[in-house]
């Protein structure tokens, strides 16, 4: 008997254990990195929605709107590049989506009044992101080894994302910055940064 | 053709219906499904590794990993892709852990071919398609039966020029096979 026919015999011999739905595993740490960042800003910064109270919803809309799009788009591309054989490239492909209305908007800004960078809580955003997005996105790469990707990068690439929209979302309420060029660098920029992260590192964190 | 493509349809079948089997418990189902795995991906393995120890070693890598995730294959989704994004993974991670990406030739790979890819197809009219010294070469190899050391000797070059010529030669083969489905 060859080692192949020894192996598949050793490997029939538990065909009949079910094999558990996919779904829990994965479904939780991405529901439980997203609770913990929800709790975490809450508990450091104060005042949630002041942006609101001087400017109305819009501006909030353009965040949230933005950053749960993303987020929503990347659970489910997060979850077809875990199954091999599934066609995952729409579905990365979607998540330029959210990124259009936000560079349409920004030209927008500049056409109207230059491009408007600054703002006073910078150092808190950049200080939420870069702690939460890779807390994040360490959440999304335990969810995707319950899973078998099989494009490595493009995992990475979409947990990175996931990081950054985590992120942003949790972080978005206790921000009063209003300004799309500020959203473009202090959001985007540091999404951006760790989607490259994640495509860099996929393939070292999600082997299998 | 069509005989072909039903045979296709007929193998992807049964992987899919031994595959539901055994999710019900069917332990035979299971060990027949894992045979016929076998004989896929060592199929589509040797036409792309030629050690046949280091295929063995993919192989067997890759029924592990099936087994391990067979729980990512959704429930009345076809096996067929599934299984080969597997096999190919592991074949990439394979040399990825080895450090190359290599082309190995090796008398048997080449040797073994899958029966189904040239059933009821005319080979003299294939083999006419192929540069000369490529057909000869899998003329003797692979009609004659010869060995490709015995190949080389009688036309007189290196074993490992004609094993190149009948490498070369079966991927151009299946290639026009391929491209003769598709038309």
């Amino acid at each position: 008997m060859t080692d192949t026919q020894s192996l598949i015999d050793q490997l029939a011999q538990d065909p009949a254990r079910p094999v558990g739905s996919p779904v829990v595993p994965f479904a939780l740490p991405v529901i439980a990195i997203m609770a913990l960042c929800g709790m975490g800003v809450a508990l450091v910064f104060s005042e949630p929605f002041l942006s609101v109270d001087l400017y109305g919803w819009g501006p909030m809309l353009v965040k949230w709107g933005f950053s749960i799009a993303l987020l929503l788009l990347c659970v489910p591309a997060l979850w077809i590049l875990g199954k091999p054989g599934r066609r995952s490239r729409w579905a990365v492909a979607a998540l330029a989506l959210p990124f259009i209305p936000v560079a349409a908007l920004l030209i927008f800004e500049m056409a109207i009044s230059g491009l408007l960078v600054a703002g006073e809580t910078w150092a808190n955003c950049l200080t939420a992101m870069a702690v939460m997005s890779p807390i994040a996105f360490a959440g999304a790469i335990l969810a995707m080894r319950t899973l078998a990707p099989t494009h490595l990068n493009r995992a990475g690439l979409v947990a990175g994302l996931f990081g950054g929209a985590v992120a942003m979302t949790a972080y978005a309420p206790f921000c009063p910055e209003i300004g799309m060029g500020y959203m473009a660098v202090f959001y985007c920029l540091p999404i951006f940064a760790m989607a490259a992260i994640g495509w860099f590192s996929g393939p070292r964190l999600l082997r299998w | 053709m069509q005989r072909n493509a039903g045979q296709k349809l007929n193998t992807a079948d049964a992987l899919d219906s031994l595959m539901q089997a055994a999710r019900g418990g069917d332990q035979g189902a299971y060990r027949q499904f894992l045979a016929e795995a076998s004989g896929r991906v060592r199929a589509m393995l040797a036409r792309k590794i030629g050690s046949d120890s280091e295929l063995e070693d993919v192989l067997q890598e890759c029924l592990i990993a099936l087994h391990q995730k067979r729980h990512t294959l959704d429930p009345g989704r076809p096996v067929g892709p599934w299984m080969y994004a597997i096999a190919n993974y592991k074949l990439v991670d394979h040399w990825r852990k080895r450090g190359r990406s290599k082309m190995v030739l090796d008398d048997e790979a080449d040797m073994a071919v899958d029966a189904d890819n040239f059933a009821d197809v005319d080979v003299a009219s294939l083999l006419d398609e192929l540069p000369e010294a490529q057909a000869e070469a899998i003329r003797m190899t692979h009609i004659e039966g010869m060995t490709n050391k015995e190949a080389a000797e009688r036309i007189g070059i290196g074993t490992s020029a004609m094993k190149l010529r009948v490498h070369r030669g079966m991927n151009r083969l299946k290639d026009i096979v391929e491209e003769r489905e598709n038309d």
